[in-house]
């Protein structure tokens, strides 16, 4: 299954948009497009979940993966514009303590 | 719409989103709170994809029924399926302490459904897997 992924450049970082939702259905379709960009050098991405209104254990696996990836080449992945019920996700899978989390897209270009 | 939602699907994991519409459809026509349809796909995205992972292996005709119907109040999510005998309430140790570079990956999608769920239980009978998770409408988590 694929995924609607936006792209937009903002200052030196990658901003990602997933549309809709990222699910076990489309996980292994947007984990290729995030490691696709990383593997090409991308070293501050921003995935903005304003767009998103769905993620599972699936689509987390993946920021995980990228997480760890941009992580040991020196790089930041930092999200942002989650809504409540997706940040309490976070949360509870400890994932707000290892990936940065910002409430607006600027705070995540800026403060990465 | 009825009272009670009942979709059965064949095991794959693209049939999550069929899913995931019609839990929001019956959100919508009782008028359930985002945050709760919300954990509701969530669920059912987590046992499905365990179920499709590990489940089905020589299974000939993998299949899932989902049934989901307020009791009072509370959401009550019925997951059956035709697989290897699972049982999700057994306690794992998820790690969702460790620093990024040595974390996991992986196992977080019951820990979620535990998580979540104000009562989880499970039993194994006439070769089926049933697993009953429930949500009160009235409880503060999402």
């Amino acid at each position: 299954m694929d995924i609607e992924v936006a792209e937009e450049r903002d200052a030196d970082a990658l901003v990602l948009l997933p549309v809709g939702r990222l699910d076990s259905a489309n996980a292994r379709a947007f984990e290729a497009i995030v490691m696709e960009r990383i593997g090409a050098g991308e070293q501050r991405v921003v995935v903005d979940f304003s767009r998103l209104n769905f993620i599972s254990s699936s689509g987390m696996r993946v920021l995980l993966l990228a997480a760890k990836q941009l992580h040991a080449s020196k790089g930041t992945l930092v999200l942002c514009s989650m809504q409540d019920h997706i940040h309490e996700v976070f949360r509870i899978s400890g994932f707000d303590q290892i990936i940065p989390i910002r409430d607006s897209r600027e705070a995540a270009v800026a403060g990465n | 719409m009825a009272d009670e939602l009942q979709v059965s699907i064949p095991g794959r994991l693209s049939e999550v989103d069929v899913v995931a519409r019609r839990v929001e459809e019956f959100g919508d026509a009782h008028g359930l709170p985002l945050p709760k349809v919300y954990v509701i796909n969530l669920a059912l995205d987590e046992l499905i994809t365990n179920v499709v992972s590990y489940g089905f292996g020589g299974v000939p005709e993998p299949e899932i029924r989902i049934t989901l119907r307020r009791e009072g109040d509370a959401l009550v999510l019925i997951v059956e399926d035709n697989g290897q005998p699972f049982d999700p309430t057994r306690e794992v140790p998820t790690d969702v302490t460790s620093p990024l570079a040595e974390r996991p990956v992986g196992g977080l999608g019951l820990h979620l459904v535990k998580n979540f769920a104000d009562r989880l239980s499970y039993e194994f009978a006439d070769g089926r897997n049933r697993v009953i998770v429930e949500h009160d409408l009235a409880s503060a988590s999402a």
